[in-house]
């Protein structure tokens, strides 16, 4: 009796009981603990760093700690907290600049998730391999080079000015590739690998099976 | 709850270690040979439990089914959510190998609980044995829960804090997974009672 009155009545419940559910999840706001996995990436755009936090499967990661280290000598450049939408960002140290540090992005997320990402001096230096950083900005170069030529005869842009500008369009453009690349990191569980684990584990146990029936005949 | 790598110390690592591969032993030596095929089943079932996300209101939430190894497996219950636990972690890096051994204590513990505290409850008739399922399924995720906070004092967070917050965003969970056990009781007396043999037993 008791069991057909579970089963039956079950659709209904089971409904006010997600609903009653959606309300606690909006009333804790709690940082989700069940997700499993998490991750941390970062693309650089002019003198910024942007980061942006997940739970995979889940979602973005609030109130997240990131903290941004050098990857040599672990010395700390930048703390911060994931806003929202699980994005940090941050201006670029100086002193990262000055002795181009490979940054490691360390995420701390709630209940013991952990994530890193490594993002390598050469990708967020403006000017790969110039010997002179953008120490003075572009702006003004720009300005008295484009003034110069309006002048008299247009003189051509000195070489540094001219890869400076490409540079910054470039990181313009590319921004939001890169954010795409680094996001392409993010990787759902895919049905074939679950079906896969599925089978690893009845194989495990099969074998496990065999040598049961072996000791079985031999006693 | 799968603590990530990196997090926990090497003694808090070794200690989860020594007593998953002493709980996996005494797991398999329980475990005669009629009841592996069993096993293998909820072993598969816990691994892709965890995998399959609901989406409810602004996150996700999925199930454990820790509770119900317990009830059903006893003691092996614990090389069945090693087993999980292993290929969830190689092929979808959840956790990690190192701290395989802690994430297994922190969900084995709590089934080897409901195997002694609500085992007795689920051998009645009618409601009562409702009631265990259900306590056996939330009581696990809780202490699931309770045992990764004590998992993270090691690593310096304030106990209390840890444990709060842990424990709060496991309420929905919680009973979510009291009713799936119950469920999933109901069920296999309907359906397979043979499944349940082990618990009459």
């Amino acid at each position: 009796m008791h069991k057909d009155l579970v089963l039956r009545g079950s659709p209904i419940i089971m409904s006010r009981v997600l609903a009653g559910l959606t309300f606690l999840f909006f009333l804790f706001n709690a940082t989700p603990g069940w997700s499993h996995r998490v991750l941390i990436y970062a693309w650089p755009e002019g003198n910024t760093i942007h980061t942006e936090s997940k739970f995979v499967p889940g979602g973005a990661v609030r109130n997240g700690e990131v903290k941004v280290l050098d990857n040599k000598t672990d010395q700390l450049l930048v703390t911060g907290k994931t806003d929202a939408q699980g994005k940090f960002s941050f201006a670029i140290p100086p002193q990262a600049l000055a002795q181009k540090m490979d940054l490691r992005i360390v995420l701390e997320a709630a209940m013991g998730h952990k994530a890193e990402w490594l993002l390598k001096a050469q990708n967020y230096l403006p000017g790969t391999g110039d010997s002179k950083p953008s120490a003075a900005p572009a702006g003004p170069s720009t300005d008295s080079q484009v003034a110069a030529p309006s002048g008299s005869s247009p003189a051509p842009l000195d070489r540094q000015t001219l890869e400076q500008i490409v540079d910054q369009a470039l990181d313009r453009k590319l921004a939001p590739i890169m954010e795409m690349l680094a996001q392409s990191q993010t990787h759902k569980p895919s049905l074939p690998e679950i079906i896969g684990g599925i089978g690893y584990i009845l194989g495990i146990w099969g074998v496990a099976a065999y040598f049961k029936s072996k000791r079985n005949k031999v006693s | 709850m799968h603590i990530s790598e990196g997090v926990l110390s090497p003694p808090v690592l070794l200690a989860g270690a020594g007593l998953a591969v002493l709980g996996t032993a005494t797991g398999l030596k329980k475990m005669d040979y009629e009841s592996i095929p069993r096993v293998a089943i909820l072993s598969s079932a816990f691994f892709v439990a965890s995998l399959i996300h609901v989406p409810v209101g602004p996150s996700s939430v999925h199930l454990v089914l820790n509770g119900l190894l317990g009830l059903l497996l006893g003691w092996a219950a614990i090389p069945a959510i090693l087993v999980a636990l292993f290929l969830q972690a190689l092929l979808f890096q959840f956790g990690g190998l190192t701290v395989l051994g802690v994430n297994t204590v922190i969900m084995a513990l709590p089934a080897l609980m409901s195997y002694y505290l609500c085992r007795p409850l689920v051998r009645r008739k009618g409601v009562v044995a409702l009631v265990g399922a259900f306590t056996a399924g939330a009581s696990a995720v809780l202490l699931g829960a309770l045992l990764v906070g004590v998992a993270l004092v090691t690593t310096g967070q304030a106990f209390l804090k840890a444990a709060q917050l842990v424990v709060l965003a496991h309420i929905p969970i919680m009973i979510i997974e009291g009713l799936v056990t119950v469920f999933i009781f109901v069920f296999l007396q309907k359906v397979k009672p043979e499944v349940l043999k082990g618990i009459y037993a």
